[in-house]
């Protein structure tokens, strides 16, 4: 019996090697393929993931917390992490993401703005700006296409992207998600222009997503390795496929 | 240090407390009857309104906040009806917060008063009955007045209770400045934003007040102990 | 006149028996119920003031207070009680006890005055001794004035000197009130100090009602008295021996004659004379 046991502990040592790879949220959709592609090149690497908003993560990372690349939903954490020395490489734009209105009523999404502002859309789920990045993004847009100062009663504040997705699809009327939600299975009987639209990029500053190599990866092949590939050709087609800009 | 303070936003603790106060009067005039049955029926269904009163305190607060979003929600049978035919919205807004915190506080409210009611003498609450006195009457001024320990502590309870609430809030608020942005959820915004100073000034301002709130409690029932033994 | 035919159900330790009392009361009349544990004596008086359900008809003075379809409430009852024990407002203090059932300082003032309770006006209940606890009770439970005074083991927890005065006092009571009083008890003294009639239950039925009032005027004088004793000590003086001997509490030295005595021993003295 116990020589079985040491024959498995020996087993899983020789097999493969293991990675923790902390991830922001809106990629939730798109890592199931980047994982899949990735272990193509390398078999036998094992990617753990572990998903959060990017602000809990770096506070995470900021104590120790025991993950080898951070992949944020900003570019301001990952600098933040290379400035106090937590990162050891300089953040890098992995994908930029973006916007889309999203309900799950149906309604007329040519003109958004009328949209917005009639009296059907009582209220709108928004992420947390001063939280989530996509949030910040999200108010820009009303800003910049001057509808925030008439609609900002319309607005409930989520405390993450993903909690923004929750009240879209359950309790508000509308809300402003990330485009790469909209690529995941569960919405797939969403349609286009009719239970969603994608926000005109011109109407906010890019969402560019960084990514870094964290301090306990340092002399780690596979992390630099795994980091390598989300910078590759490859992973770009994925995440243009996946509702990002790259 | 006086300026961190100065320019501290009060609006979350006046709303927390402005939560507590509602919900814990609120609660009061529906326990009190529910507790005073309890403690007197013989009812085979005591122990499934017991088990039902008691299911908020074992329910993860996420669960709980997220049925009652489901259900409040302009989405639902309910919400949607409240909203077509009264103009009412429930999800997101003060009054919501304060449907959410009943649910969550009930059992505070209850088991308190029913163990101090189970724990009146039979023949005092029946000698009052005899004197001609109806329930209520005897509730106000016999019941009542000798479970004065457990009365403070359910009211104390549920609204110490309220104020911390978070889990609940954090699904069904919306976290709307002056609205549903109770100090709790304040305080997890400041320390997720990294705004570390003053979600300590926040958090050690909560601290000191529930402190003295519960300390004043305690003390109150002690002296009413030592009044109910009789000073001589 | 008070008439009572209820069955209820009483469940004992040793399983489920009926309480079947069918008994007609007349106005002013002491009653004491006796009778074992669980036989339904205290089932029988809270029927009858309506704070527990029994099936069956009750009539009091021509009103009915219960039958088939109808019962009138606690409230509208015209009785008092007094429980055995605790059952004063704690957070109350004496005279607001009694004030609290009728707003009547008259009457409150005197009948603490007939229970010596006076000067504890003011007292709380908790700061009073068993005794003075139940003079209270009974006040307060005369303070509605009713027809009908229920009082169920009201003395069993106090000392024999505090009973005696008691006993005085609600005698007193029933008199000057013109009450109807059912006291439930299994003390012998209160049966023949306080009762006009006697009734013992056993397992839920009436084995015994007896009026005492021709009982005692029956009562025949006994030639000679029988005592029960105990044999403490036996000492030897003089040659003679003696024993000390406990009759009711009382040490008394008696010559022993004949027989061999052991100490301990159980004995039933005779005795033909008796003087007051």
């Amino acid at each position: 019996m116990f020589k079985l046991f040491i024959l498995i502990l020996i087993s899983f040592k020789l097999s493969a090697s293991t990675i923790t790879v902390a991830l922001a949220s809106n990629i939730t959709y798109a890592i199931p393929e980047l994982k899949k592609e990735f272990n193509k090149i390398y078999p036998n690497i094992n990617i753990r993931t572990i998903i959060s908003g990017s602000g809990k993560l770096t506070a995470q990372i900021k104590h120790n917390a025991p993950y080898d690349i951070f992949m944020s939903a900003n570019m301001k954490y990952p600098e933040n992490l290379y400035k106090s020395k937590y990162a050891i490489s300089k953040p890098k734009i992995y994908a930029k993401g973006k916007l889309a209105l999203l309900s799950f009523k149906q309604y007329d999404f040519i003109d958004i703005k009328k949209l917005l502002l009639s009296k059907k859309i009582k209220k709108i789920a928004i992420a947390n700006p001063t939280l989530a990045p996509y949030g910040k993004a999200s108010i820009e847009f009303l800003q910049n296409i001057k509808l925030y100062d008439n609609i900002k009663n319309k607005i409930i504040y989520a405390q993450s992207i993903s909690q923004t997705l929750l009240y879209s699809l359950n309790a508000t009327d509308i809300g402003i998600v990330a485009l790469s939600s909209l690529k995941s299975d569960k919405l797939k009987d969403y349609k286009i222009n009719k239970n969603f639209v994608e926000i005109n990029p011109k109407y906010y500053t890019a969402i560019s997503q960084g990514i870094v190599l964290l301090k306990r990866a340092k002399n780690n092949k596979d992390a630099n390795s795994f980091y390598e590939f989300i910078l590759s050709k490859k992973a770009k087609k994925i995440f243009k496929n996946y509702g990002y800009d790259i | 240090m006086i300026e961190l303070i100065t320019n501290l936003d009060f609006t979350p603790f006046l709303l927390s407390f402005k939560l507590a106060s509602i919900t814990t009067i609120i609660l009061f005039v529906l326990c009190l009857p529910l507790a005073w049955y309890l403690a007197n029926t013989k009812s085979k269904l005591k122990p499934y309104i017991e088990t039902i009163t008691a299911l908020p305190l074992v329910l993860p607060p996420s669960v709980l906040g997220f049925y009652i979003l489901i259900s409040l929600s302009s989405n639902s049978p309910f919400g949607s009806y409240l909203d077509e035919v009264f103009d009412i919205q429930l999800a997101f807004t003060f009054n919501g917060l304060v449907i959410a915190s009943i649910f969550y506080s009930l059992p505070f409210m209850v088991q308190p008063l029913q163990n101090g009611f189970e724990s009146l003498n039979k023949n005092m609450i029946e000698s009052s009955y005899i004197a001609g006195k109806s329930v209520l009457t005897t509730i106000f001024k016999v019941a009542l007045p000798n479970i004065k320990p457990a009365l403070l502590t359910a009211l104390v309870i549920t609204f110490a209770h309220t104020i911390g609430e978070f889990g609940v809030v954090l699904m069904v608020g919306g976290s709307i400045e002056g609205q549903t942005k109770v100090a709790s959820i304040a305080i997890y915004e400041l320390s997720e934003g990294m705004d570390y100073t003053n979600a300590h000034i926040y958090s050690a301002f909560m601290l000191i007040i529930s402190f003295i709130v519960l300390l004043s409690v305690y003390m109150f029932n002690a002296k009413e102990k030592q009044k109910l033994a009789g000073l001589k | 006149m008070i008439n009572i035919d209820i069955k209820k159900p009483l469940f004992g330790v040793e399983g489920v028996m009926n309480l079947d009392i069918n008994i007609d009361i007349n106005k002013n009349e002491f009653i004491i119920i006796s009778g074992n544990s669980g036989s339904g004596k205290t089932t029988l008086l809270r029927c009858l003031s309506g704070l527990e359900e029994c099936s069956g008809k009750i009539k009091v003075n021509n009103i009915l207070w219960q039958d088939e379809t109808n019962k009138i409430k606690v409230q509208k009852r015209d009785i008092g009680f007094v429980f055995q024990s605790d059952a004063l407002f704690m957070n109350m203090n004496v005279l607001n006890n009694l004030l609290y059932v009728n707003n009547d300082k008259n009457l409150a003032l005197r009948l603490l005055d007939m229970t010596n309770m006076n000067s504890f006006q003011k007292t709380m209940p908790s700061n009073l001794s068993g005794g003075q606890k139940q003079r209270v009770s009974i006040c307060r439970a005369l303070m509605k004035k009713p027809n009908i005074l229920l009082l169920d083991e009201p003395f069993s927890a106090l000392d024999n000197d505090i009973k005696s005065k008691l006993y005085t006092e609600l005698l007193q009571i029933h008199n000057e009130f013109n009450l109807t009083t059912i006291m439930v008890s299994h003390d012998l003294n209160e049966i023949y100090t306080l009762a006009s009639r006697h009734i013992k239950l056993y397992n839920g039925i009436i084995i015994k009602d007896e009026n005492l009032a021709e009982l005692l005027n029956n009562i025949k004088s006994d030639d000679q008295i029988l005592l029960d004793a105990k044999i403490l000590k036996i000492i030897n003086k003089n040659n003679q021996e003696y024993a000390i001997v406990n009759i009711n509490n009382k040490f008394i030295n008696i010559k022993i004659k004949n027989k061999k005595y052991k100490l301990g021993e159980n004995l039933k003295i005779i005795s033909d004379e008796l003087f007051i």
